[in-house]
């Protein structure tokens, strides 16, 4: 499946090819590309990204998500898993706004 | 001077119940530590750069604090771990005084772990300003005792180490205690699951028999950010567990209510006769005092400190209590009040009522100093530490890069700095050294974080008596 990856900061985009099984994080990986993560296990949220077109499905539940995360498209690419070709939101600043200040 | 050359001179010692003609790591006494100490050196700090956009790994830092260097305050050596994404966080050493009658054991082995990788290094700082890591304990073997999330570091007698989990395998409760031999190999688990639910630091005092455990969360409650809808659901701990410490089985369990909500660290005094220690709700910023009396534990609120309008908050801002160590002497209670910029002292010669001594306004969102020599400081004091002697104190400025992300965007761009006042013992007085500051910021690879910081002979939160 291909993975088109956008950074809303920079503005970089990059393409990568995604096999069969395999987590965009560890796609990246292969490709060289640099994407934030933690725990690799769904667990942390670090890697936390925006799902804009596409299917992807989570190899483990991804309980660093809430339902309200679920519902707005966030996806963690250490443990997605391409069902189709998609484009996805991707970088640090994905993660700071997946939960805000909650006093301010 | 080596950790060796340390024990040797302190190698005469004697106390309690152990024949002192052997020699090992560590002091024979907290006052034996402040008298033998000379001024630190090196400081050791965690350098973080999970969560940004910085192809990198975590470092530990090595920085120069002699003051009669030409690299003080500096940052002149950086060791690289193997893989991105730890969250390096606290660490702590293969031994300490608590093993002084051990021979041929010695301080010398740092132990870090990755909060949110659950991988466990092993560093070898026999050259103090070269350290080279020596061991890598794999995520795969910790989850395999169902736990992850290592926080807390401490030596236990005898030359193994115990770290206190914050998980299960999947990031979920409970939490739980991992043991490490003196290879650096995982013993096991060190609790019977079940004992606690939730964890986060500890401490142990021998002669009382006693470990102290606190609550932050579950890790998958935490690593995200902080979410007032887990506050309201209970998801955030408000306990203490005293453990029998020998049996390694939870005693007494004190809920230290709404006023106690999230206590992280916790502190006992150094003395191995003290029947005292204090816990920092961060939550509720309150500090808790917690004694012996009789044959139980018992908790008061010692310390309540306010929350304060700030015209671009909706809500009072809490100080939100990160960070407390006691003093090697037990003169001072220290504290950080993160989200204000304030840092403390407390005098607790009389544990039950502390009295305030002196605080320092920098950082945060009230402080009165928001840059040092040019610097934005960007964030609020976090961990401290201070040195043996009781004379300088040191703190960096980053909690957990998420909740950091949440609460001083800015430091995900400009990266942390180290701060140190230097304090009067006699006075009761802090003032902040304008001359001193660690740029984190300033990085080839980009800005980074820094969290915990230690010094290569031990250090007010390392070193635990018998």
């Amino acid at each position: 499946m291909e993975v088109r990856l956008c950074w809303r900061d920079s503005g970089r985009q990059e393409v990568l090819e995604v096999e069969e099984g395999e987590s965009v994080l560890e796609a990246a990986e292969v490709a060289g590309v640099g994407l934030p993560f933690g725990c690799r296990t769904g667990a942390c949220g670090t890697c936390a990204a925006l799902l804009f077109e596409g299917e992807v499905s989570h190899r483990r539940p991804p309980r660093a998500l809430k339902q309200r995360h679920l519902a707005d498209g966030y996806v963690l690419p250490c443990i997605a898993t391409p069902e189709t070709d998609v484009r996805l939101e991707v970088g640090a600043a994905v993660q700071r706004d997946l939960v805000p200040n909650p006093w301010k | 001077m080596s950790d060796a050359e340390q024990s040797g001179e302190a190698g005469a010692h004697d106390h309690h119940d152990y024949d002192h003609g052997v020699e090992g790591p560590g002091y024979a006494t907290p006052q034996a530590a402040i008298e033998e100490a000379e001024p630190e050196q090196t400081a050791y700090v965690m350098g973080l750069h999970v969560g940004q956009d910085v192809d990198a790994p975590d470092f530990l830092a090595v920085v120069d604090v002699d003051l009669d260097s030409d690299t003080y305050g500096e940052i002149v050596e950086r060791v690289q771990m193997p893989n991105r994404g730890d969250e390096l966080h606290h660490f702590g050493w293969n031994a300490c005084s608590s093993s002084c009658h051990v021979s041929g054991l010695e301080r010398r082995h740092l132990v870090i772990p990755g909060q949110r990788s659950s991988r466990i290094h092993i560093v070898d700082t026999k050259d103090r300003r070269d350290p080279e890591i020596t061991e890598v304990i794999e995520p795969e073997e910790v989850y395999e005792h169902d736990l992850s999330a290592p926080h807390t570091v401490h030596c236990i007698p005898d030359g193994e180490i115990l770290i206190s989990m914050l998980g299960d395998a999947d990031g979920d409760l409970p939490g739980g205690f991992l043991e490490l031999n003196d290879d650096f190999e995982i013993e096991g688990r060190w609790d019977p699951p079940g004992e606690i639910d939730m964890n986060y630091d500890f401490w142990y005092q021998p002669r009382y028999n006693v470990m102290v455990s606190t609550e932050w969360a579950a890790p998958k409650t935490y690593y995200p950010g902080f979410d007032l809808e887990d506050v309201e659901a209970g998801n955030y701990g408000r306990s203490l567990h005293f453990w029998d410490w020998e049996a390694g089985e939870v005693e007494q369990t004190i809920d230290l209510g709404e006023e106690g909500q999230i206590p992280l660290e916790v502190r006992f005094q150094h003395t191995p006769e003290g029947a005292h220690g204090f816990v920092g709700a961060a939550l509720s910023s309150n500090i808790f005092h917690f004694w012996r009396d009789d044959d139980e534990w018992r908790v008061e609120k010692a310390i309540d400190f306010e929350a304060r309008e700030h015209d671009d908050w909706d809500m009072p801002v809490p100080p939100l209590v990160t960070d407390i160590l006691v003093s090697m002497d037990d003169r001072y209670l220290f504290g950080s009040n993160w989200l204000h910029g304030e840092v403390w002292m407390y005098d607790i010669s009389d544990p039950a009522n502390p009295r305030k001594a002196d605080s320092l306004s920098v950082g945060g969102y009230f402080g009165d100093r928001q840059e040092v020599g040019g610097r934005d400081i960007v964030a609020g004091p976090q961990m401290l530490q201070l040195s043996l002697d009781g004379e300088r104190l040191y703190w960096t400025t980053s909690l957990f890069s998420s909740w950091d992300n949440q609460f001083f965007p800015e430091e995900a761009e400009q990266g942390s700095v180290m701060l140190k006042a230097d304090i009067n013992p006699r006075k009761g007085t802090m003032r902040l050294d304008e001359d001193f500051l660690v740029d984190f910021g300033d990085l080839p690879e980009g800005p980074a974080r820094a969290h915990e910081i230690r010094w290569p002979d031990g250090d007010c939160t390392s070193d635990v008596w018998q």
